[in-house]
């Protein structure tokens, strides 16, 4: 499974980028940056997460700095994957 | 094609049904009743579901759906609502249905739809068949979810987890809680925490499929996962994923053709299978 093609692949629908997240670096900064992504649209991709790689997100695993960038996200996914 | 909107009589007050059907009703290729999914996920799976309803009835199928209690144009507030109701309207729809028509029975569930009508379908008394649109798989994490939808500002801020503890309180106290507009009671908050999608005991076939916004979708692993478990256990159960939009949950409402085709060619697969 490719972890960064996945995620990349659910911020862009979640987001309704349009293919705008296929250009997205692990560097390009989300949250604060990204206007689509507000607080309601963090919830929906936690749940795309949840639901795609079969995971379950604890509600003190998380917060801002998880979406900070792209390699912050896909950083966190393959930590769940692994645990 | 026949259509009527009527409300049929329940314990309490009456559910908003809708029946799309051949003009030859007892001659349907077999009997399909919809069980929708939460809160505002039914409000964005309704022009998907209203396609579908019509493109089945166009292919021979008697299609039913229903409104449970507390939801659309059904009697109640949402905040009334609890599973073992909607588990009663579920049969109640069946069992009208199966008055209409001698054809084969399925329940056709979305999201926790699903969840419902495998429950429902393991309390028959004659095999049934499922159809399952993007099933959730666990009622405990679905709710986690929902739940999380209050709480979306302290979530970015890392201060979910009490937050999260003070509304899980606030159900075991017996109240009622406010979650995106939707009143959420104690006793269903309890019925959808508990409930899981486990192996059918009476079903016939399991359709199962999913939507992905790739264009080569694949089942999710968790999915093929709990596919793979029941096979090994002798159902007969089929997964599938479709190319598409999460319609269920996008902020416009949108369309997944794809997801049309699919469930029509698995009714119509398994009826010659």
């Amino acid at each position: 499974m490719d972890i960064r093609n996945e995620v990349v692949a659910i911020l862009d629908e979640v987001l309704s980028l349009k293919g705008r997240a296929s250009g997205f670096s692990l560097d390009t900064p989300l949250l604060g940056a990204i206007p689509e992504l507000d607080s309601m649209a963090v919830v929906a991709l936690i749940t795309n997460l949840e639901e795609r790689f079969g995971l379950v997100v604890e509600d003190d695993e998380i917060d801002g700095s998880v979406f900070a960038s792209l390699a912050t996200l896909i950083d966190f996914v393959r930590g769940k994957l692994a645990a | 094609m026949d259509l009527q909107a009527f409300f049929l009589p329940a314990s309490p007050g009456q559910r908003f049904a809708l029946l799309q059907a051949p003009d030859a009703l007892t001659k349907a290729r077999a009997a399909v009743v919809q069980v929708h999914p939460f809160a505002e996920e039914m409000n964005k799976s309704r022009r998907m579901a209203a396609l579908q309803a019509r493109a089945m009835a166009a292919a021979g199928y008697a299609v039913l759906q229903i409104d449970l209690l507390g939801c659309g144009d059904s009697s109640g507030d949402f905040g009334e609502a609890t599973w073992e109701a909607w588990l009663t309207d579920v049969e109640l729809a069946c069992a009208w249905l199966q008055q209409q028509t001698a054809a084969p029975l399925w329940l056709w569930g979305q999201r926790t739809g699903c969840l419902l009508a495998n429950e429902a379908a393991n309390r028959m008394q004659r095999p049934v068949n499922l159809l399952f649109w993007q099933p959730v798989v666990s009622g405990r994490q679905f709710l986690q979810q929902f739940l999380r939808l209050k709480i979306a500002a302290e979530l970015i801020g890392g201060e979910s987890k009490g937050a999260m503890e003070r509304m899980r309180h606030q159900l075991q106290r017996g109240e009622s809680i406010e979650v995106a507009g939707y009143r959420l009671s104690p006793a269903l908050a309890d019925g959808l925490e508990k409930s899981e999608l486990l192996l059918p005991h009476r079903s016939g076939r399991v359709e199962w499929i999913e939507v992905s916004s790739r264009p080569d979708a694949q089942l999710s692993p968790a999915a093929a996962a709990r596919l793979t478990q029941w096979q090994a256990a002798g159902q007969q159960v089929r997964g599938s994923a479709v190319s598409g939009p999460a319609f269920w949950q996008t902020s416009e409402i949108s369309e997944c053709p794809t997801l049309l085709a699919a469930s029509l060619a698995a009714l119509s697969e398994a009826r010659a299978a």
